[in-house]
């Protein structure tokens, strides 16, 4: 589904990816995990489509699709989805309108029909109840006066309702309490299938005790440095990252 | 004396005086006319220099020469077909349809009947003061043309909004029309003041609005201007409020080539409740200024002053805003916020809030904020699948929001339509 070969990119004069090759089959979980600085949210910025990233080398295809000649919009519209580490706020824009424009704008450039008014309040109601959030953080705008734990429920929330084939989480875990942390993670598990795919980007091991992945990837220095299973994740816990990244800076 | 011996601006006002006497004028108040006249003799013509006119150039409208009043009767839009409203349309200063209503003291319809009918109510105009130190209102008041005339008795509330539509047609046209809203004590009514230009006018328009609102009275006011062409647009816009009154007066600048308004609110009495919103978006070349001032004279008022705006391309947007609190007027809260966008390298947005406060015991706030669009909000936007137009539409009524939900829906769909069409975004 998801194919990067040799990545490289920059921001400025900061090269940050450097030789990334990473790829994800239909239906697979994924993690990512790395020291910081590794250039994890870099991946998952060029992934959406941000431009402040220069690709300077390598390749992503999406679906057999050429990932970099599309814009953010084109991506979504391919279905690609990226919850964001700082969801923005918008003061002024309901959450609602926000996801039936979304919505709407996607169906009209797949050209499918608009959803229909009933049909769209089925599924808030449907997604919202997955991720527990109330239905005034629905009305208000987005993300305005969320706390940390409802910015990224609300994160869950629009993925659910945008149903995309691959979802990038990028540090979806941090600043959660334990019981946000759950509803997220159910939140996620219940998209899961064999026709989606997630590449979930942490920091933390604790994540991967409720979203547990097919594989785990070790990012550093700009390069995918180590891959395993999920017991990997364990083993970096116990005993970080250096026995890792040291033997690789060895063997280069 | 000859035109060739003038100052361009005495040319000028032989020009406008010729103008309208040619395509009818009216006579108000004894001896308004007179003072006006001796008003443009002592006011000199405002240049850049003057602190009211630093960023608004008005040299070029000295060059101004008007076409003669035609006979043929233009094609005159219908602002806000679905709305039941008492609705009457003047083009060029002059009356051109609407059914006057006349009955127990409630007067709505053309300024011309009412001073016909009932000239002994027409006292507020006798009070301007704009005129005295304004050039371009004295040069209205000195050949004021037709307008509305909304007069309310004691304890009435209207049934239905009035809708004063005025319309500049195709040419250079003058028009400097005349309203007048008068609410009695515990009166509420609620008026729309529409202007539009023909897309072939390039005109100048040059009216005046004068309101007197009564004690305990209410009067929501929502002005939107939507002018095609490359007419100019001044605008006087001045409210007197009586004690306990109660003042809503939206501006929506939804469309203009040069535009400026000035915004006068006198609280001359205890409790009065001022709200006065506004917000427009210049783009191309364009040139919108929004002036104003509230003047708390009394203890206990209360004012609220919101003003929003983008500045796209080339255009300049320009917010004065003049808070003054005189000696007597204690306990008075006066809140002023201005924001502004800048959407285009070459847009420029001159902003100044002016604060004057002479009672020490005061609320008074104010904000002023001259930003750029939020790129991570447009890229939240996009990330969604929204295209760019759709997220920068969005955006843009977020960000114009909060003055525009105070319009009647009506009217805000259709200024929000006009942005998106202007900003080629739709």
């Amino acid at each position: 589904m998801l194919k990067i070969d040799n990545l490289h990119a920059r921001i400025g004069d900061t090269d940050i990816l450097k030789g990334l090759s990473l790829e994800l089959g239909a239906g697979e979980v994924h993690a990512i995990m790395g020291p910081n600085g590794s250039g994890k949210s870099t991946l998952a910025s060029i992934l959406a489509g941000r431009e402040e990233y220069e690709v300077t080398e390598g390749s992503i295809t999406f679906d057999g699709v050429d990932l970099l000649e599309l814009d953010a919009t084109e991506r979504a519209v391919a279905g690609i989805f990226l919850a964001f580490q700082y969801p923005v706020e918008i003061p002024g824009v309901s959450n609602i309108n926000f996801l039936r424009t979304a919505i709407n704008s996607i169906r009209e450039q797949r050209e499918e029909a608009p959803l229909s008014g009933k049909d769209f309040l089925a599924k808030v109601k449907e997604c919202a109840q997955l991720v527990e959030l109330d239905g005034k953080l629905r009305d208000r705008s987005v993300n305005e006066g969320f706390s940390g734990g409802e910015k990224k429920r609300n994160e869950i929330f629009q993925m659910a309702m945008l149903e995309p084939k691959l979802a990038v989480l990028d540090e979806t875990d941090s600043g959660l309490d334990i019981d946000a942390l759950r509803i997220v993670s159910h939140g996620v598990n219940a998209m899961r299938d064999a026709g989606r795919s997630f590449l979930v980007i942490t920091h933390y091991q604790r994540l991967l005790d409720h979203i547990v992945p097919d594989h785990v990837h070790v990012l550093a220095g700009g390069r995918i440095v180590h891959s395993g299973g999920k017991e990997l994740a364990l083993e970096l816990e116990e005993k970080g990252y250096d026995w890792i990244v040291g033997a690789e800076a060895q063997q280069a | 004396m000859t035109e060739a011996t003038l100052t361009p601006a005495a040319a000028l006002v032989e020009r406008v005086l010729d103008a309208a006497r040619a395509a009818g004028q009216l006579d108000l108040a004894p001896g308004r006319r007179d003072a006006a006249h001796a008003a443009l003799n002592r006011i000199a013509f405002p240049t850049t220099r003057d602190e009211r006119w630093k960023y608004t150039r008005v040299a070029r409208l000295q060059q101004l020469t008007f076409d003669d009043a035609s006979n043929a009767s233009p094609t005159v839009p219908v602002p806000l077909s679905g709305l039941d409203a008492h609705r009457f349309a003047f083009v060029d200063g002059q009356f051109v349809s609407g059914d006057l209503h006349h009955s127990a003291d409630t007067f709505i319809g053309p300024l011309s009947a009412a001073l016909s009918e009932c000239p002994e109510r027409l006292a507020a105009l006798g009070q301007d003061h704009f005129a005295d130190d304004e050039w371009f209102a004295a040069l209205q008041a000195a050949a004021p043309q037709d307008g509305g005339a909304v007069l309310i008795p004691d304890g009435v509330t209207l049934d239905k909004p009035v809708l004063i539509h005025h319309h500049l047609s195709a040419g250079t046209h003058l028009a400097q029309p005349q309203h007048l809203i008068v609410l009695g004590r515990e009166a509420k009514a609620n008026v729309i003041l529409w202007t539009t230009s023909d897309i072939d006018s390039s005109g100048l328009y040059n009216g005046a609005i004068t309101a007197d609102v009564g004690e305990h009275a209410h009067l929501g006011l929502e002005i939107v201007q939507d002018e095609h062409g490359t007419s100019h647009h001044i605008g006087h816009h001045q409210f007197r409020q009586a004690a306990s009154s109660r003042l809503e007066v939206r501006t929506a600048t939804a469309r203009a080539h040069w535009l400026r308004n000035d915004l006068h609110i006198q609280q001359d009495g205890q409790y009065g409740d001022s709200t006065f919103h506004g917000c427009y978006l210049p783009n191309d070349r364009q040139f919108v200024d929004h002036h104003t001032r509230i003047d708390h004279a009394m203890p206990d008022g209360r004012s609220d002053e919101l003003y929003k705006g983008l500045a796209a391309d080339s255009a300049t947007a320009v917010f004065n805003g003049k808070i003054m609190v005189h000696p007597d007027a204690q306990r008075i809260e006066a809140y002023q916020s201005n924001a502004n966008l800048i959407l285009g390298e070459q847009a420029a947005i001159n902003a100044k809030p002016e604060l004057e406060i002479y009672a020490d015991d005061v609320r008074c706030s104010h904000g002023c904020t001259t930003g750029q669009f939020n790129a991570e909000a447009l890229f939240y936007l996009r990330s969604r699948g929204m295209t760019e137009t759709e997220a920068r539409n969005l955006l843009v009524r977020a960000f114009l929001a909060e003055v525009l939900d105070g319009f009647r829906p009506e009217i805000q769909a259709h200024v929000e339509s006009v942005y998106a069409e202007r900003l080629g975004w739709s």
